[in-house]
């Protein structure tokens, strides 16, 4: 059971038609990668306005969703804006290092925004999507657009380890915090590295649990979905 | 029938967890078979194994006098013969409507789509949760996610079903749910093996038990005997069933159950005498 599925269940456009939906999440990728700035913007905030109004979640939760991912995007923006260069006007705020200039390259630096910006529209068209389409007629969708089964259970994999992902990390945040492991910088560090151990512990665990649940009802790597009536 | 012949299983090299464990489950026509022990003994060990999802290190279950084939055609059939609902119900139900998930064993076996609706239909009835059919799971309590778990299982029309700590978290109403559940189930000829530490909860509904101490079957029997030494139970982290403590201390009759001793007449024409 997926608590993004609480959403998925209760948002006001529930009963739109999951074709619709996933129709409309496509045109949101395909504006995401297309190369014009300012329309990706105001699409975020588009987006985001109307995940918030359907799903009637508060920023705070909705941000909550973002902590799972933030990490991953920083740090593949980090890689591509920071280099080494030979010469210091290549680069802003250079740091001579080893007789080269290290810091953010005067190049890079607006191909890494454009790339934030494209990330960030993508995933928060995806988040629409998936909190406001149950999972069950995600997959009913992508069976009637005929795609493999094969793709459909990697879809419904990702799908669910995403959220139980960001379950467990915030739950084992909120225990570290608890007992005070986030008082100072050092600590922090500390505790950010037990989180990380922890959390790939628990979604192994929970990954062989789904793995006996499925087991005893016979499931044998095809989803079959019956017709809603 | 199982039968366990010198199961041996750990987790980790040089860490057993069950030890040469060997019995026969279902052998004295005994329909409802408890396992008891205390917390991390293995009985949810125990459990996986009986249903091949572990592999034991040492020895061998038979079922049905064949040994269990480890194929994924010999575990399909196997899985159909034993079902298995766990401990935590979260971990069991898959899908979030209470139809969809219940439905889900019987789509994986490509029942055709009216059969399944009706035997959805007629499991959800007998275990009185009709009306959750189309609720979203995280709506229910505690009681009623363990019913449709039950359920998820129970379409499978299995010879034996395994309930691993089937109490846990429940109320006294779900518990006495459960236990009419239980009752209500084996009256229908259905095969149980429960798994609990709430021993009194064990007491009113097996009919033969095994009680588990690290990894290893310490005694079994009926009822009646196999709760007779209070100490040993005691040093095994569990206690006595509080029917058998009032006929071991009081010298009353021993009850298989609560209603049996307040239905006692004699026992009451006694008691008013003391008056
Ligand atoms: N996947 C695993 N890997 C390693 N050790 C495990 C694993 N699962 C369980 N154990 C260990 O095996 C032992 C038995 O666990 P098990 O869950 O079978 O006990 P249990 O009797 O069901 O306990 P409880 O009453 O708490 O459910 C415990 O010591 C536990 O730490
Ligand atoms: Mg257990």
């Amino acid at each position: 059971m997926l608590v993004i599925d609480k959403y998925a269940y209760s948002n006001r456009i529930v009963k739109w038609s999951p074709k619709l939906k996933g129709l409309l999440w496509l045109l949101g990728i395909i504006l995401a990668f297309q190369p014009i700035i300012p329309i990706k913007l105001v699409l975020i905030v588009v987006v985001v306005w109307h995940t918030l109004y359907v799903t009637k979640m508060s920023g705070r939760v909705y941000l909550h969703w973002f902590y799972a991912i933030l990490p991953f995007l920083l740090l593949s923006i980090i890689g591509i804006v920071f280099t080494m260069a030979p010469k210091a006007n290549q680069i802003y705020y250079p740091i001579h290092l080893f007789g080269n200039y290290f810091g953010i390259s005067k190049v890079m630096l607006p191909k890494g925004l454009r790339l934030g910006v494209q990330v960030s529209t993508a995933v928060v068209c995806t988040y629409w999507f998936a909190l406001t389409t149950p999972f069950q007629q995600i997959i009913l969708t992508l069976k009637a657009i005929h795609m493999p089964s094969l793709m459909i259970e990697e879809v419904m994999l990702m799908y669910r380890f995403i959220f139980i992902f960001v379950e467990a990390c915030e739950q084992i945040y909120r225990a570290q915090k608890l007992r005070l492991g986030y008082r100072t910088f050092r600590l922090s560090m500390h505790s950010v590295g037990v989180l990380v151990k922890m959390l790939f512990e628990q979604v192994m665990i929970d990954y062989q649990q789904m793995v006996y649940a499925l087991d005893a009802k016979l499931y044998d790597g095809e989803f079959k979905v019956g017709e809603d009536d | 029938m199982i039968e366990l012949k010198h199961l041996d299983f750990a987790y980790e090299k040089n860490h057993p967890i069950l030890k040469d464990i060997s019995a026969k489950f279902g052998e004295t026509g005994s329909n409802v078979v408890g396992v008891i022990g205390p917390n991390g003994t293995g009985k949810s060990t125990l459990f996986l194994n009986l249903v091949g999802m572990l592999k034991p290190t040492g020895g061998q279950i038979l079922v049905d006098d064949q040994p269990i084939n480890y194929s994924k055609k010999g575990l399909n059939q196997l899985r159909q013969k034993i079902g298995i609902v766990f401990q935590n119900s979260d971990q069991q139900i898959f899908y979030s409507i209470v139809k969809d998930d219940v439905a889900f064993a019987l789509h994986n076996l490509n029942v055709p789509e009216d059969e399944i609706k009706r035997r959805v239909n007629t499991i959800l009835r007998e275990l009185d949760i009709s009306e959750l059919k189309d609720r979203p799971i995280q709506y229910l309590s505690g009681g009623q996610k363990k019913r449709v778990a039950i359920a998820g299982i129970l379409v499978l029309n299995s010879e034996w079903l395994l309930l691993d700590e089937p109490t846990a978290g429940l109320d006294p109403d779900g518990k006495r749910r459960m236990v009419e559940l239980i009752k209500h189930l084996v009256s229908r000829g259905q095969k149980i093996i429960l798994s609990s530490h709430d021993i009194d909860f064990m007491y009113e509904v097996c009919d033969y038990f095994y009680i588990l101490r690290d990894g290893q079957f310490v005694k079994s029997g009926k009822k009646e005997t196999v709760f007779d030494d209070e100490k040993m139970l005691l040093e095994t982290k569990l206690d006595q069933p509080w029917l058998v403590k009032v006929h071991q201390k009081l010298h009353l009759p021993l009850y298989s159950n609560e209603e049996e001793l307040f239905a006692d007449k004699a026992l009451r024409a006694k008691l008013a005498k003391l008056e």
